[in-house]
């Protein structure tokens, strides 16, 4: 542990105010994009804060409304909601070595529970462990502030907006979730991962009940990960963030 | 999205970023294939569900404006745009090739 900065630096901002709000306002819109989906389904208003604030992950309420629109049962869903979710897990399981011997356990669960992609760069990429913990909440508070916001301003944005589909609101759905995994595709693990599991969902959708290929896809990850790193290619292979952190996209979760 | 749906969503999501935290944390740096894997999971099923959004209908295979929308998306994604650049920009090019 690096512990020989002076006191008075590490009280210094460990995120500019410009960096906070881009924060917040990317979160905005994807509080905004959530919401104005759910609605478009008929969703109740309160369902749609409470899973905001209870599932705390838009990638899995997304997840979840896609396999039920699909027809999937209800298990599917959630499966399908959990299986995204992953990522998170990962997440968490990066940060833990910056926090074993600083941080009591309550402290780390709270952490976990809030890790997402900004927070969780943002504080591994501090250099002195104390300020791991600091950057964490700081991020973690532009988050949930655009993020509420934005699921707030998305309801009552869903209610006015009417014939979602003629200014191209479907798109935004999947839109949203390309770029949730954006940072991934570079890698050839990443995009090989990405094109198995795609062609596996077509070509297992006429056999299969709805909701089932979704699950059936995941084996794309195996394929994945089981692919042989070159060195040599053109893009950084394995930006798994536990082993390199910092280089999640840090506007999305 | 049910009120059933919603506790079952919020905890399998909490155990799972518990669990990162306190079970995944302490053993997966051993094992790289396993972090591997772990972080591609999404990535499967992420590139699944926008297929599924993007490029079905009615249960077969169609290439239609979404697709354009997408691609739009897919360029902006590489470039590192911002997330609501790329989002408002997916709308938007759908929606104008909507209508032509």
């Amino acid at each position: 542990m690096t512990t020989s900065r002076v006191q008075g630096v590490s009280s210094s901002p460990v995120v500019s105010v410009s960096q906070y709000l881009t924060l917040a306002f990317s979160y905005f819109t994807v509080g905004v994009t959530v919401s104005v989906t759910l609605v478009e389904r008929d969703v109740d208003p309160w369902l749609i804060l409470a899973a905001g604030l209870f599932v705390h992950s838009a990638t899995s309420e997304l997840a979840h409304v896609a396999v039920i629109d699909a027809g999937g049962p209800l298990l599917a869903g959630v499966a399908s909601g959990w299986l995204v979710a992953a990522r998170f897990g990962v997440l968490a399981a990066s940060l833990e070595p910056r926090l074993r011997s600083s941080t009591p356990w309550w402290h780390r669960a709270g952490i976990a529970a809030n890790a997402f992609d900004p927070n969780t760069a943002l504080a591994l990429n501090q250099s002195d462990n104390r300020d791991v913990r600091r950057a964490f909440w700081w991020v973690t508070s532009a988050l949930v502030l655009g993020w509420w916001v934005g699921s707030i301003t998305g309801v009552l944005l869903g209610n006015v907006l009417h014939d979602a589909k003629s200014i191209g609101l479907d798109v935004v759905f999947p839109a949203a979730l390309l770029a949730v995994i954006g940072g991934q595709l570079r890698s050839r693990s990443g995009l090989v991962t990405a094109l198995i599991s795609g062609g596996l969902l077509i070509l297992s959708l006429p056999y299969l009940p709805a909701g089932a290929p979704i699950l059936v896809a995941v084996f794309g990850a195996a394929a994945g990960a089981l692919w042989p790193n070159r060195p040599s290619a053109r893009d950084n292979d394995d930006q798994d963030p536990v082993r390199r952190p910092g280089t999640t996209r840090d506007d999305i979760r | 999205m049910t009120w059933l749906a919603v506790p079952l969503l919020a905890l399998g999501v909490a155990a799972i970023r518990l669990g990162g935290m306190f079970v995944a944390g302490p053993v997966l740096q051993r094992h790289p294939l396993l972090i591997r894997l772990s972080s591609l999971i999404p990535v499967a099923v992420v590139a699944a569900l926008v297929t599924q959004l993007g490029f079905l209908s009615g249960g077969s295979f169609v290439v239609d404006e979404r697709a354009v929308g997408l691609l739009a998306a897919a360029i902006l994604v590489w470039r590192r745009a911002p997330f609501p650049v790329i989002i408002v920009a997916a709308a938007a090019v759908t929606a104008l090739v909507r209508l032509f």
